[in-house]
């Protein structure tokens, strides 16, 4: 215990671990000088303020100060610590340095306080009256969050988890009794390979800054119900929760970029438990933003509305409960592992249920409901039926992701059903052909009361137009094949295009109150169109009809997609022929080069290209591919390694002098056969051919001298294979008597050369040619799809953002006018 | 009726098909034996067997993987799969396979390991550690 050990850099630590307290503790103040300035009657008593005000900022400052201690620790590679030994290594560039800050539990938790207190920091400035009771709401959660790291034993129960933990105090072995044990330990564990993704970089941030922002709507209303102020507070909250879905919607969307690109998962959205519980908050604040527009305009769906945006926050730590506390187990494969969290995580959801089914319960008398009901066709009722559709879409989504859950709750033994992607797309999309509808028609009612007539004869009009357009798209794009609730969506996601379009040039005539909306819609349903094509018709390109199979082979499981290349061997795949060139190794990847070509009808060459699909080898987590993609507008093609041969421990192009003494070496060859030939004559082999150009009286064998009397013949050999010459010169020779022959390898080609004895009677040469069996030369088995249209979701996202930025200018005017 | 009550029984109703659907749909986790005697597919949770051979041979057949594995009721069967072996998947400790039984092999159409090096990485390998020390 009392061993002093030798190298270990405490103090960062020692300050980081300072910061983490010094943020609990300022939390806490905030949160309670900001509950006793509300509650303070005294109007000009501002010290309550004040104090709380000045505990916020050093919470924000000690959150600044702990991220660069931890900073500090993980660039100067103190592998002393966990996180940074876990995470880290000495190879990693720095921006995956940056990376890997975010890469643990803990930095996530303090990404989320940072964006946390930023937000707080702009509430202070902007919420004007707000201020208390808002603040107070959010410093609570601001306490909650700064809980999770503070990894100190509180009553035997260890609160949170530090991300200045010690690697000796983290992790057992027999090498911390060692006093100078970090001598031992060179690098890091390193980055998972599936995380060294620019886009890992990025990802976690904006995702993070979302996930924070959903809790300034959430203070909102519960300061409303607080402040009994039911219906002031949704005028300074929409335009945060217009910010909030942007950014969350941006975050999710960037982390199925990820996905995409890494393939790893098969396409941008796997459905995995975390990706969905992504969503969980997304969903419900939409539909909470809507319903928000509606009682705004009417005073209808008061209580719809506050629980919906309540609801989103819950889902929030929901879905952090889900992704850290290790109670997905087996059924996800990003999930985290338990910090021993459990009971904190739930806890934080707890605490917040507990708040907001409080605050309603107790004023459940008071909140402004109407009695009356709503036109029919009126746009106030068809939104929130789009916003209880969006609801329900939720409710399925937890409801099947927390199968693990409930498992763990009534003890039951349920599994996910066995085809679950097919499961969510087929529920989903019925879900989203009746959103996307109301995302259109919705658009050509008036709020209270709308002409019935006229609204018939558009909305007809727009379902025939858009019902020609979906023909041709179906049948262009091969939808057709598949299950018709798709071709469902595609009509009403193009339907609500159309209309939302129309919205948008009526817009710019003059009501330009109503283009943030129209955008934001035409985005949303490009989105829709975008993934269902791209989804939809994924083409498997490398198609393989070789081989034993299996009879009569489940479903589409068995879509044959690998194929397998030899090196130097072109392939016909699909439209283009394909040849694997080569490997080069930029440590710790190792590219394959597989050149594509594209041939017409007449044979002439099209199109050419490389692709370098990549492995990357890391001692800790075995082989990792990434695929190499070629972009079109319209389609994408992907090349993705799926199996290697053994890796090799000598590099492959290691062509020197392999002497005949190595008998090993023959065991990679098939039987030698020996040529009897002249200068001039041809062998035939396997794949080519053989010429004897000449013989080199004067060939040289380095590091062996030649003395008077010794001979050394080179025979000038041109390989032809496949298209490709290669030369090679094996070599005979007399030394002091005796017989040697010096052998050559075209690894290239697979060859071996000897050039094994000279018949002068004959006027001959005897040429042994030693050939590679076809599975000892280099192959690489690999599968290349082709996701087409992806585009359109891209581009939807990036017009939704652009919807959303509108709305939000256009809310912040009014709040300004009003 | 009000437009209000008719909404929210609608709203049920969809959330009960939903729930109707997802236990339709539903799984279970099962043994070997269970695959036998069900019809269709399920989960089987399992560990691989090391002693046995794993056959994934690229030039006969790219698409084409056997191995064999216990379930946790300790008994063994071999598994094909259509595909190729995943990465490092003598490592796995755990294997999840969903899929069916078609005569005395498990046909999986999906797999999933569990490496406890990929995700948990509180363990030092001590071995390693001193293999280093002889490099000092």
């Amino acid at each position: 215990m009392n061993t002093v050990y030798k190298g270990e850099h405490l103090l960062p630590g020692h300050i980081g671990q300072f910061f983490v307290v010094l943020s609990f503790a300022a939390a806490l103040l905030a949160a309670i000088s900001y509950y006793f300035a509300t509650t303070n009657t005294n109007k000009l008593d501002k010290s309550w303020l004040k104090m709380a005000r000045a505990a916020f900022y050093i919470n924000t400052l000690s959150i600044l100060g702990l991220g660069t201690c931890l900073f500090y620790v993980i660039y100067n590679h103190y592998f002393e610590y966990h996180y940074a030994w876990a995470y880290t290594s000495r190879s990693l560039p720095v921006y995956y340095i940056i990376a890997g800050f975010w890469n643990g539990q803990e930095g996530g938790f303090l990404l989320w306080a940072f964006w946390q207190a930023v937000l707080g920091n702009i509430l202070i400035r902007r919420s004007k009256s707000w201020e208390q009771p808002v603040m107070t709401i959010l410093s609570l959660s601001q306490v909650v969050l700064a809980s999770m790291l503070l990894g100190i034993e509180f009553l035997g129960q260890r609160i949170g988890s530090s991300p200045f933990l010690l690697l000796r105090n983290a992790v057992e072995g027999p090498i911390f009794s060692s006093p100078d044990y970090l001598s031992f330990i060179k690098d890091g564990q390193g980055m998972n390979p599936l995380l060294q993704n620019y886009w890992m970089v990025i990802h976690p941030p904006v995702l993070f800054l979302g996930l924070a922002s959903v809790a300034i709507p959430f203070c909102y209303a519960i300061a409303g119900l607080w402040q009994k102020r039911y219906k002031e507070w949704v005028n300074p909250a929409i335009p945060y929760t217009l910010f909030a879905v942007m950014i969350l919607g941006v975050g999710v969307i960037m982390g199925s970029l990820w996905a995409y690109e890494s393939l790893n998962f098969g396409g941008f959205w796997a459905w995995d438990p975390v990706e969905n519980a992504s969503i969980f908050p997304w969903l419900t604040l939409v539909a909470g933003l809507h319903v928000l527009i509606v009682f705004k305009n009417t005073g209808h769906s008061y209580f719809t509305a506050t629980v919906l945006i309540l609801l989103s926050f819950i889902m929030v730590l929901y879905e952090s409960f889900l992704a850290r506390s290790g109670v997905l187990g087996e059924t996800s494969v990003h999930a985290f592992t338990d910090l021993g969290m459990f009971g904190q995580l739930v806890g934080y959801m707890v605490i917040f249920l507990v708040l907001s089914v409080y605050f309603l319960v107790v004023r459940w008398k008071e909140l402004p409901i109407t009695k009356k009901d709503e036109e029919t066709y009126s746009r106030e009722f068809w939104m929130f039926v789009g916003a209880i559709f969006l609801s329900l879409s939720c409710f399925h989504l937890v409801l099947v992701t927390s199968i693990p859950v409930w498992n763990k709750m009534f003890g039951t033994k349920l599994a996910p059903p066995t085809d679950l992607v097919t499961h969510y797309n087929i529920i989903q999309a019925s879900f989203a052909v009746v959103i996307a509808i109301l995302m259109g028609f919705t658009q050509f009612l008036k709020y209270k009361k709308t002409d019935t007539t006229r609204f018939f004869i558009t909305t007809i009009l727009y379902l025939v137009f858009a019902a020609l357009i979906t023909a041709l798209v179906v049948y262009v794009s091969g939808i057709y094949k598949l299950h018709f609730v798709f071709q469902l969506v595609m009509l009403a996601a193009i339907f609500s295009i159309l209309i939302n379009a129309k919205v948008l040039a009526d817009a710019f005539k003059g009501k330009f109150k109503l283009t943030g909306s129209a955008v934001a819609h035409i985005g949303f349903g490009l989105m829709l169109v975008g993934a269902l094509i791209s989804a939809g018709t994924r083409k498997v390109v490398s198609t393989n009809d070789k081989g034993i199979g299996l009879a009569n082979f489940t479903k589409a499981a068995n879509e044959r997609e690998n194929i397998m290349i030899y090196k130097n061997e072109p392939m016909k795949m699909g439209p283009y022929v394909v040849t694997y060139l080569g490997d080069s190794v930029s440590e710790p990847n190792h590219y394959y080069k597989v050149n594509y070509k594209r041939f017409d009808d007449n044979g002439k060459l099209v199109e050419e290209f490389l692709l370098k699909p990549n492995v990357q080898i890391n001692p800790q987590m075995g082989l990792t591919p990434s695929p190499d993609t070629k972009h079109y507008l319209f389609r994408d093609l992907y090349t993705h390694i799926t199996a290697l041969p053994p890796l090799r421990t000598k590099p492959v192009n290691e062509t020197a002098d392999a002497g005949h003494g190595q008998e090993n070496d023959d065991q990679n060859y098939d039987e030698p056969v020996k040529h009897e030939i002249q200068v001039g004559d041809t062998i035939r082999y396997r794949e080519g051919y053989i010429v004897l150009k000449g013989l080199n009286k004067k060939a040289q064998v380095q590091d062996i001298p030649l003395g008077v009397n010794d001979v050394a013949v080179g025979a000038q050999l041109e390989v032809f294979s496949h298209d490709k010459t290669y030369e090679s010169e094996p070599v005979y020779m007399i030394k002091n008597g005796s017989v040697f022959d010096f052998a050559r390898k075209v690894d290239d080609a697979g060859l071996k050369l000897r050039f094994s004895k000279i018949l002068p009677d004959k006027g001959r040469v005897e040429i042994t040619v030693y050939q590679q069996p076809e599975n000892k030369k280099p192959w690489i088995v690999m599968s290349a799809l082709e996701f087409p249209y992806i585009n359109f979701l891209w581009s939807g996202t990036i017009i939704m953002v652009i919807g959303f930025l509108l709305s939000i200018f256009r809310r912040n005017k009014e709040l300004k006018t009003t | 009726m009000k437009k209000s009550s008719i909404l929210g029984l609608v709203t049920i109703a969809v959330a009960i098909a939903v729930i109707i659907s997802l236990y339709a749909n539903t799984s279970t986790y099962g043994s070997f034996k269970d695959a036998r005697s069900t019809n269709g597919q399920l989960h089987v949770i399992g560990y691989l067997d090391k002693q046995k051979d794993l056959y994934y041979d690229a030039a006969k057949d790219a698409n084409y993987f056997s191995f064999y594995m216990k379930d946790k009721k300790g008994e063994e069967c071999k598994v094909v799969f259509a595909g190729t072996k995943p990465q490092d998947f003598e490592r796995s400790e755990q294997i999840v396979l969903v899929g069916e039984m078609k005569g005395n092999e498990f046909q999986a159409s999906y797999i999933q390991m569990k490496c406890p090096s990929k995700y948990t990485k509180d363990r030092i390998d001590v071995t390693e550690a001193s293999a280093k020390k002889a490099n000092l």
